[in-house]
């Protein structure tokens, strides 16, 4: 009896260690939301608080007045554009290398090569890569940021992987019956990979909407600026215009994190079974 | 007839195989094979990213290995890795066991909350923390005059502003790491825990004795995962210092970016990438080779 007091002691003082890291690590999320209601005078003197005297739209409204509308949709083009084309040519891909492994010998020498991809940091290409970008007549163009990035070892990987689980004889049947090998991809595989097009789906827009480097070297006329550009702006040579980023930046926060919250039992399942990032 | 039509098989698969793969392996080739060629091509030449491109043999690499900003940029790279690595990896699997035990309630709720701050980007990562840590109005600061203490200048100063990166960096990627290590907890055979329960092992025993050893490969994954990630730390930085004060917070990244971009020295940028890649290579192989060896002992 005593020890069952002595457990519950523990358990709850362990349930509310958890909760305060938890809220410990969500606190400078909160923190930058409350602070983009503040007034501009409650923003920049001693004593601070937790929430506003009296909240405030302006800095939303500032924010959006300059333009920031066109650079959200630039952003929700290069998430949704580039996350299809992910999913369409990983989902090939990754089908591809598994289904065809034992008839054609060299699937795992073209596997190893696309893994040369997590093997090499990108950033380490950038400076060419801005060449070929460049070359192909696509800088200054929002294609020139989504056809660099849309093939991820990342994503084919987990295709090849969730096809290695499913038994060659689905394929095998459908071939039996006169279906052709395109479509035994369309009509009978691809719907057996829903699980990895819905973690792929989340991880794609999440990478395709926080991009950074590429837009920044790209993107050079203000029209075609990403979300994640226009905050960068706001980041000058003679500091930083904080009313504007900080209601920017929690704008920029919103569409992934619904995301998130609607999927996210995806999210967690696909982190630890593929184990990859990038 | 049997023979030809398994010919025509061969055939038809060949080509649907490479059907499927075409789309990867062209935008594969175009944006990462010929960049990864011509980074090595470059990196022999005084390239500008415009008109000029002669021949300079290896004059780059020559430079290069006198360059003290280099030798700077990538020192500093080291120390910040680590400096960081060990708060990256032991904090995000100390969460995960609390939040895997089954003395914790809400773990669910709390996991998400953890997990939240792996979606944003970079760059608003490095602003959210910055905008505690801002030397003037920030709330840390606040705090810290609150209790009678004195502000601190945490741009101005190198250790400071480096401090500042790494706690975003650590912010950032802990719920990111606490879901691996949570999936390596719970791939452990519920077993062991009986056993060891029975054999009246402590909560203390149990992590130290058992959990911490079969989640070797777990960890050595996120070391791996962890190092490549403070080595090529870049977007971060331009949230929060953009590699001040002076250059004392430009690393490695940054370094062939300003070089590259700025400078317009694409040969030289592309020679210190050369470099950098293979600098990098060898950190993982060694890590791997270090981890295989220990899993033989």
């Amino acid at each position: 009896m005593l020890n069952t007091k002595r457990d519950r002691i523990v358990n709850s003082s362990m349930t509310v260690l958890s909760i305060i890291v938890a809220l410990a690590i969500i606190f400078p999320i909160v923190w930058l939301i409350c602070s983009s209601f503040k007034q501009p005078n409650e923003l920049f003197r001693y004593p601070l608080h937790m929430f506003s005297a009296n909240p405030t739209l302006d800095h939303y409204r500032s924010v959006m007045a300059g333009g920031f509308m066109g650079y959200i949709g630039n952003s929700f083009f290069l998430a949704i554009v580039g996350t299809l084309i992910t999913l369409v040519i990983s989902s090939m891909c990754g089908y591809a290398l598994a289904v065809y492994r034992n008839e054609i010998k060299y699937t795992n020498k073209v596997f190893a090569v696309f893994l040369l991809g997590t093997l090499i940091p990108g950033e380490t290409l950038t400076v060419p890569q801005v060449s070929v970008i460049s070359a192909l007549g696509l800088y200054n163009n929002i294609w020139g940021v989504i056809l660099p990035v849309v093939t991820t070892t990342t994503g084919i990987f987990l295709f090849r992987q969730m096809y290695m689980q499913l038994p060659l004889s689905f394929v095998e049947a459908a071939r039996i019956d006169g279906c052709p090998e395109f479509k035994t991809f369309t009509h009978i595989m691809a719907p057996l990979a829903s699980s990895t097009f819905v973690t792929l789906t989340i991880f794609s827009f999440m990478w395709r909407w926080n991009d950074y480097i590429l837009p920044l070297l790209v993107l050079s006329d203000q029209k075609n600026y990403t979300i994640q550009i226009a905050i960068k702006n706001f980041i000058g040579m003679n500091g930083t215009d904080w009313s504007s980023i900080l209601s920017a930046s929690v704008i920029s926060m919103i569409p992934v994190t619904i995301i998130f919250v609607i999927l996210q039992r995806y999210i967690i399942g696909g982190i630890s079974a593929g184990g990859v990032k990038g | 007839m049997a023979a030809s039509s398994m010919k025509m098989h061969k055939i038809t698969h060949t080509a649907a195989f490479w059907g499927f793969v075409a789309p990867s392996v062209v935008l594969f080739t175009i944006f990462f094979l010929i960049p990864l060629v011509l980074s090595i091509a470059f990196s022999f030449t005084n390239f500008d990213g415009w008109k000029t491109m002669d021949f300079v043999g290896l004059a780059n690499f020559a430079e290069l290995f006198r360059d003290k900003n280099f030798y700077g940029a990538l020192g500093r790279t080291f120390v910040y890795t680590l400096f960081s690595l060990p708060f990256k990896v032991i904090i995000p699997l100390l969460i995960a066991a609390l939040l895997c035990s089954d003395r914790v309630r809400f773990k669910s709720f709390s996991r998400t909350l953890v997990y939240i701050p792996v979606l944003l980007s970079s760059l608003v990562v490095g602003i959210t923390i910055n905008w505690m840590f801002s030397a003037e109005y920030g709330l840390v600061n606040f705090l810290i005059t609150s209790a009678g203490g004195k502000a601190l200048d945490w741009a101005l100063n190198p250790y400071l502003a480096t401090f500042v990166i790494s706690f975003a960096s650590n912010w950032a990627s802990t719920g990111f790491y606490m879901i691996i290590f949570i999936g390596g907890i719970k791939s452990i055979s519920n077993d062991i825990y009986e056993a060891a329960s029975i054999d009246g092992c402590t909560s203390k025993q149990t992590f130290l004795k058992i959990t911490i050893p079969m989640l070797a490969p777990t960890t050595f994954l996120a070391v791996l995962l962890a190092t490549v990630n403070l080595l090529k730390e870049y977007a971060l930085v331009q949230g929060i210092t953009q590699g001040g004060p002076g250059i004392k917070t430009v690393f490695i990244i940054q370094y062939i970016f300003d070089k590259g971009f700025n400078s317009m020295q694409y040969g030289y940028a592309s020679a210190i990438s050369f470099i950098v890649m293979i600098i990098f290579a060898l950190i993982a192989y060694v890590q791997f080779r270090f981890s295989n060896n220990g899993g033989e002992n």
